[in-house]
């Protein structure tokens, strides 16, 4: 693939937007909590549209098209039966606790209902996985942009990691916000004509699912057995393990969504912010999955293009940008794959701002330097800005050295954020759940998610401690972990709880469900509330999973 | 708190501007699978896109 001159002229525009919105907004920081955290002042319509594309890292946009390809519409159980009920449920049942609890973070929110050692544990996996999640991406981007555009590897991800330095160590949160939606826009309008046109090409929706088989074109008709589906995945583990656990873990407790919401201006815009970005987050699977199946389409045509190989199998990831090359002329193709760039700027920016603040506030503050004077917080969140690029960089090299590394390690953090949930879940609705529960919870949770793993198998993977049983495909087994992870989490919580001694109720105002009042947010209008929007987005997405059946 | 309106709306009339310049000036510069001027269409869109933005933006001062 070639660029011209126009392609580099728009990426270098794009380029001087993200820092210009981080230089305006450098006046704006004085304080840590200004850097950190926006000082709860950022509009809604903002915050919701960050909220969705922090999450819309270059690995989500290339592994869905990706998954596109691979799985067909299937893929959208991310989104309709994954994101959206649990972007609803924080915004409706647990944005009170996070927003009126004051805590400035989700690890704070655990030291606040229950102790220290929760929140540290929360905050050291939470840090370390921020970092290396950006590392990954990075290391993702860098090797596509060396493969298919010859690019070198070190000047692709030095250049990205530079320029998102440069606008959040400038403007902090505030900036990384802002940039967020300007990368939100560019990534939907960049990426939509691609999906229109490759759709289109493919003889539309029918054409498509005249060339495939007819699991690629159906989300449930196919779920009923694994072996009916490409992805080899079944009803209940769909609706308990991707539904229910890993999406409601990943949107519920995901400090680096949550931190978006938090930074809103009000009770009522923090509640909303979910619910009102998951009107946008439903349709995006008509921009990053529909390209992808679009493309499989295509390979099966015999126009001229086809996916490349990797060994004997298809290489999915390459989907995307070759489609754009079929599609694309310069000018567009500068867009396509600046709307990539910027794909990977929201994660990153999303993964620094916010390990800089868990690092500031729930390690550095409360175990390393305590009582130090504000200044003394926004120089360290400055600080952690750079050493938290600098981390992800070293990160991303690490994984051009260690490819297994990388595997194992995003399976330990499976292991840690499955049993989450779990705590959430009884630390917000359940009064009587105390601090040792809660950490005994998570442990066994963890320990249960890797017994898990440890016991079966699916393609090649697992199985170290004995194989009790085999999975048709990795993802179903990654389902399962959670299930098994969130149960054990919740029932050792419980049953360790009821063993010991209740927190009194005083304690808990503004922490739990039953002692706190909810607010009704009659200072909205009528249609702005949180459970009406949240009933009307969650009527569309039904409709949306009853349309592709 | 700043209007996010204006610098996006400009970006998007910038870009909407440039590809339908290239769109304009070289119709026939199509990509292999691409039946239609993608550069006009697309840019047509920025310039809609950003010409909103800048336009809720004014109204909202």
């Amino acid at each position: 693939m070639r660029l011209h001159l126009v392609d580099y002229l728009i990426l270098a525009l794009y380029f001087a937007f993200v820092v210009g919105i981080g230089w305006v907004l450098k006046k704006r920081i004085s304080t840590s909590a200004d850097f950190l955290t926006s000082s709860r002042s950022v509009p809604l319509w903002i915050t919701s549209l960050a909220f969705v594309a922090t999450n819309l890292g270059a690995q989500e946009l290339v592994g869905m098209c990706a998954s596109g390809a691979k799985y067909g519409i299937m893929t959208a159980h991310f989104y309709w039966v994954g994101a959206i009920p649990a972007m609803l449920f924080v915004g409706i049942f647990m944005m009170p606790f996070y927003y009126g609890s004051k805590a400035r973070s989700v690890p704070e929110y655990l030291k606040l209902r229950f102790d220290e050692k929760t929140r540290a544990f929360n905050a050291v996996s939470f840090a370390a996985m921020t970092i290396f999640s950006s590392g990954i991406s990075m290391y993702a981007l860098g090797l596509l942009f060396q493969l298919v555009l010859g690019w070198s590897f070190t000047a692709s991800i030095a250049l990205a990691a530079a320029i998102v330095l440069a606008y959040t160590f400038l403007g902090g949160l505030t900036s990384a916000i802002y940039n967020e939606v300007l990368q939100f826009f560019l990534i939907v309008l960049g990426f939509a004509p691609l999906a229109w046109f490759a759709v289109a090409r493919a003889g539309g929706w029918e054409g498509m699912a005249a060339q495939l088989p007819e699991a690629w074109s159906h989300t449930w008709k196919y779920a009923s057995s694994p072996a009916q589906n490409p992805m080899g995945v079944e009803v209940f583990g769909i609706v308990a393990g991707l539904g229910f656990v890993l999406s409601f873990g990943y949107w519920c407790t995901n400090y680096l969504v949550v931190q978006r919401a938090m930074a809103a201006d009000s009770m009522a815009a923090a509640r909303l912010t979910p619910i009102v970005g998951a009107f946008p987050k439903m349709l995006l699977p008509f921009v990053v999955i529909m390209p992808g199946i679009a493309a499989m389409a295509l390979t099966k045509m015999d126009l001229g293009y086809a996916l490349p190989t990797k060994g004997a199998s298809y290489d999915y990831d390459q989907a995307i940008l070759t489609l754009m090359a079929q599609f694309y002329p310069q000018g567009m193709l500068g867009v396509g794959l600046t709307a990539l760039m910027a794909s990977f700027m929201s994660g990153m920016a999303g993964n620094v701002t916010a390990f800089n603040t868990v690092w500031t506030y729930d390690i550095y503050q409360s175990y390393i330097r305590r009582g130090a004077p504000d200044s003394h917080y926004l120089m360290m969140g400055r600080v952690a800005t750079v050493g938290g690029t600098l981390l992800s960089i070293g990160a991303a090299y690490l994984a051009t050295l260690y490819n297994n590394l990388m595997d194992l390690l995003q399976l330990v953090f499976g292991f840690v954020n499955a049993p989450l949930f779990a705590t959430f879940l009884l630390g917000m609705f359940w009064k009587r759940a105390t601090a040792n529960g809660a950490f005994t919870g998570l442990v066994t949770g963890t320990l249960a998610a890797a017994a898990t793993h440890g016991l079966t198998l699916a393609e090649g993977k697992g199985g170290w401690l004995g194989v009790l049983h085999e999975f048709p495909s990795v993802m179903a087994q990654n389902f399962w972990i959670a299930i098994f992870a969130w149960t054990a989490c919740f029932l050792v919580t419980i049953a360790v709880s009821l063993a010991g001694r209740p927190r009194p109720e005083s304690e808990l105002e503004g922490l739990v469900y039953g002692v706190t009042p909810i607010p009704r947010q009659t200072d909205v209008v009528w249609y702005m509330r949180p459970g009406w929007l949240a009933a009307v987005a969650g009527a569309l997405c039904l409709v949306l999973n009853l349309m592709f059946w | 708190m700043w209007d996010l309106r204006l610098p996006s709306g400009l970006l998007f009339v910038i870009l909407g501007a440039l590809l339908s310049l290239m769109g304009l000036l070289y119709p026939n510069a199509r990509a292999p699978l691409a039946e239609t001027n993608v550069n006009l269409v697309s840019g047509i869109l920025f310039l809609l896109f950003g010409a909103l933005l800048l336009w809720m933006a004014r109204r909202a001062s």
